[in-house]
């Protein structure tokens, strides 16, 4: 009974005791105080620092690469450059003839450089890539996101044997990242596939070849699909038995995959004949398809040229395509809606679908609870009926 | 003077979106405006490859089977609680030491029967202690009840075990009952859960959830907490309310000392009678208001106020189902030893974590991820000031270093983690701030010692007239329960004016 009322009164104390710290603390200003100088836009200081939302580049030079790829060499003119991780991405925006675009481009330059190279290559029917490479100038302006994306090699859980599988212009991210190596005292060992058309599209050749002499950890085979008469190097596409012969067979390695989507799904299914399991793979994101009617699951007989009315927001009435990426129309007609990877992962260019069907590709990320909810990601949404959506 | 909205409010967290639907629902013209794509806050999830991620739900308290507890039943009265499902979890958590690993059980005749048989000797005191934490929070949850806020002689006498624990640690008095160190950690274990531990976080935050969660037992959301702010915003339209995503706030305007609207990052300016801002206080009267607005007694208000620990998470997509994965339970705490002190020291730099939480949530959750993988989540607490300054080159290396540690620890007891990695994902405090917006990427909002508990806390009437604080920054505190009532408390603030 003694102990209990000893107890009671040290509770009552401690009452006393944090109303008068609080007290204390309140009055006297011996605490934190938030109207000092460090604690204005604390938050937007730090994040820019890493994440910059938007950059402001200007290009520095530009390096013709093969006859339809040149590097655009840029400087960053409102701060530094951030740091970012070899293989991504930034979203470039452009005004052509009116409309307001954007599309994602990976860095070929490494790092820590002072500089920052997208490396561009002409594609036909292509908006935006014609439009940089043709029509921007030494000393243009360019605005971007800053860096994003989760296609990098990652020492936590990648191990030290890489084997890329590289495609077209799809070089660009494995080109900063053999760059980074090239800088390390340990880099991982890596196997580059490079796949190619014909020997006159083959980006960053030169490099790749003194590269592969010079370091030990860097093994380099050019895969060639259309060689001329009497290549003596290996021709064929990336299948599994080129892989196998030029790995030397599968034991662990992380595979990382990157170039158009068809050769994207090709690839996969080589590496499945090879037993490579899927924590195995990496892989860049699947744009939208270019052709979208030859997806799994696209209506039979609905053409790409169908026309569909979209009403936005109960207000404004647009036509638009099946085959065009809803987030595309809605540019086209002047509409703007925020974007970053354009391949359905990121979620920027969420709308929602309040009345119509769309389709969306398996691989589209669209969170479980937004395709119940009525949420699509319009950059690889495609129209199959009218609709109304909010932005 | 005619305004375009009733009510304005900044940021769809769990706070926001709770004020904004309960407003809409009482009748309210309510616009909703958040600067990010999804709603949510931390309520939200994230897609990598095939994986969605569930962002901070570990275990929702208040819920109950089929929504009948308190927060369950403000879920039904706004009209969310049709919307989704709660599922319910069978045990409180997983504690492993390195020489002990026990999970403790829902219910309080359960748990504390598994208490007492790991601890015969102390069996006496885990029960008056356990005795002292239930009648601390049904003394609470009638006090809570009562018209209006009674005076303390009141207090003291009617309600007693409020009276004398109101303004206490937990330890100073679960270490009074009981002495075993181990004992004393394993009944502390939520300690993460509240962000100090057991030597500074007050008494009556612990209490009342760990209490909660005893009686109406830990619940999850099936399709993630992204399903319940999609609910909210959901039946937020339904109430004839606006949402705007991708639209920040720039400014609340301000004249004659009352708050009259905002205006967005875009430009656009819409007018309101009231403002609710689920921005930190910080950030809402230093960025968004002009400063020299602001009465000094708001600033001197929060001099004790220090911000609240953020984490480091590592989000792993595994391509291993989960019952080859050695965690047993949906939470695994693993702790290196009983001294949890030495644990919140090293939350105030970046140092190799010894210990950390390890989340399986396919126990709770089967459909989490695709057949034959898993979704595992391993969570360290860590305050996000000295995450500030480290270079940004250096950044990724800083982290990756505090995320092996962990991994580390985890695969001690969880073996291949690494190897059967498909995804993974680390988050800093850093990563809080840049997608919450919220200081040093604060979870919980203000620490909460006593002197910041659930009543001495911030509230929600802002320094400026027509200016409320919702969030884990203020009253009842962090977490999404908290949150949620936060949004209810300063609702029914603003409706009894609003009726008059």
């Amino acid at each position: 009974m003694g102990l209990e009322l000893f107890d009671w009164l040290k509770d009552v104390g401690q009452i006393v005791e944090v109303g008068g710290k609080q007290k204390q603390l309140r009055q006297t200003g011996r605490g934190t105080d938030y109207t000092a100088d460090e604690y204005r836009d604390l938050v937007r200081r730090t994040v820019d620092k890493l994440h910059p939302a938007r950059m402001r580049l200007r290009v520095q030079e530009i390096v013709g690469e093969t006859s339809s790829t040149k590097t655009l060499r840029c400087l960053r003119i409102d701060g530094p450059l951030p740091p970012f991780r070899a293989g991504q991405y930034v979203n470039v925006f452009v005004e052509i003839d009116g409309v307001l675009t954007s599309r994602p481009y990976s860095m070929s330059s490494r790092p820590g450089d002072d500089h920052l190279d997208l490396t561009v290559r002409d594609r036909p029917d292509g908006f935006v890539a014609p439009y940089l490479l043709n029509e921007v100038r030494f000393g243009d302006e360019l605005t971007t996101t800053g860096p994003s994306g989760g296609f990098y090699y990652e020492p936590l859980i990648d191990g030290e044997q890489l084997v890329f599988l590289a495609g077209g212009s799809g070089i660009t991210p494995f080109m900063s990242i053999i760059r980074q190596a090239a800088t390390e005292q340990c880099p991982p060992t890596i196997h580059l596939l490079y796949g190619t058309r014909t020997l006159d599209d083959v980006i960053f050749g030169a490099e790749l070849k003194r590269l592969d002499a010079l370091y030990p950890w860097l093994n380099f085979t050019l895969v060639v699909s259309e060689p001329p008469a009497g290549y003596d190097g290996v021709r064929g596409f990336l299948d599994a038995a080129t892989i196998e012969k030029a790995i030397g067979g599968f034991s662990g390695q992380k595979f990382m995959l990157c170039g158009p989507n068809v050769m994207l799904t090709y690839c996969l299914e080589q590496l499945g004949a090879l037993g490579v399991p899927a924590h195995k793979i990496r892989r860049e994101l699947y744009g939208p398809p270019d052709d979208v009617t030859r997806e799994p699951g696209w209506p039979e007989g609905l053409a790409a040229s169908q026309e569909f009315q979209v009403v936005v927001e109960g207000k404004k009435t647009i036509a638009v395509k099946a085959g065009e990426p809803l987030l595309c129309s809605l540019e086209r007609h002047g509409l703007i809606v925020p974007a970053v990877c354009r391949a359905g992962e990121c979620s920027s260019c969420r709308v929602r679908l309040v009345a119509g069907k769309v389709f969306m590709p398996a691989h589209a990320g669209v969170r479980e609870s937004d395709r119940r909810f009525g949420y699509i990601h319009s950059c690889v949404a495609f129209p199959l009926s009218d609709l109304h959506i909010d932005i | 003077m005619t305004y375009q909205y009733d009510v304005i409010v900044v940021g769809a967290g769990l706070g926001g979106m709770s004020a904004a639907t309960f407003l809409a629902k009482n009748g309210l013209s309510v616009l909703l405006l958040e600067r990010h794509n999804v709603p949510g806050g931390f309520a939200t999830s994230f897609v990598r490859g095939r994986y969605e991620f569930e962002i901070a739900l570990h275990e929702l308290s208040g819920a109950g089977r089929d929504g009948r507890g308190d927060i369950g039943r403000y879920l039904n009265y706004l009209g969310v609680l049709d919307k989704i499902e709660i599922i319910t979890m069978p045990n409180l958590y997983r504690s492993i030491f390195p020489d002990m690993d026990v999970t403790l059980p829902v219910g309080l005749e359960e748990y504390e029967a598994k208490l007492c048989e790991l601890f015969p000797d102390e069996a006496k005191g885990i029960s008056k202690f356990l005795g002292r934490v239930v009648a601390f929070y049904q003394e609470f949850s009638r006090i809570s009840k009562l018209p209006k806020r009674p005076g303390p002689m009141e207090v003291a006498m009617r309600y007693p075990n409020f009276f004398r624990y109101m303004s206490a640690t937990w330890a100073q008095v679960l270490y009074r009952d009981v002495k075993n160190p181990r004992a004393r950690a394993v009944i502390s274990q939520y300690w993460g859960y509240f962000g100090m531990p057991p030597s500074q976080i007050n008494f009556m935050y612990f209490a009342l959830g760990l209490a909660s969660y005893l009686k109406y037992g830990p619940s999850f959301i099936k399709g993630r907490s992204q399903t319940l702010s999609n609910a909210f915003i959901a039946t937020l339209q339904e109430h004839g309310g606006q949402v705007r995503f991708n639209c920040g706030v720039k400014s609340i305007t301000v004249e004659n000392g009352r708050v009259t609207g905002v205006i967005t990052d875009d430009g656009t300016n819409y007018q309101a009678r009231w403002v609710v801002s689920n921005a930190d206080p910080i950030a809402t009267c230093r960025k968004m208001i002009d400063p020299a607005e602001v009465p000094d007694k708001f600033f001197q208000r929060l001099q004790a106020s220090t911000i609240g620990p953020g984490t480091v998470n590592v989000y792993l997509g595994v391509n291993l189902p989960p019952e080859k994965i050695k965690l047993t339970d949906h939470e695994n705490f693993i702790n290196p030893d009983d001294d949890f002190d030495a644990q919140y020291e090293m939350m105030k730099k970046i140092v190799r974590p010894t210990g950390c939480l390890a989340t399986l949530y396919n126990h709770v959750y089967p459909e989490i991820s695709p057949p034959g993988t898993s979704i595992v989540v391993l969570t360290a607490l860590n305050y996000g000031e000295p995450w500030y300054d480290v270079p940004p080159e250096k950044y990724v290396a800083v982290k990756n270093d505090v995320a092996d540690a962990m991994l580390d620890v985890a695969e001690k007891y969880a073996p291949g983690l690494r190897e059967y990695a498909e995804v993974v994902e680390v988050a800093t405090p850093l990563t809080n701030m840049r997608y919450a917006g919220t200081l040093g990427g604060s979870i919980y909002g203000f620490d909460q010692p006593p002197h910041d508990n659930v009543i001495n806390r911030m509230g929600h009437r802002g320094p400026l007239e027509g200016l409320y604080f919702v969030g884990a920054w203020t009253q009842p505190g962090g977490g999404f329960g908290p949150c949620m009532i936060s949004g209810q408390m300063a609702g029914s603030m603003i409706l009894k004016t609003w009726k008059q």
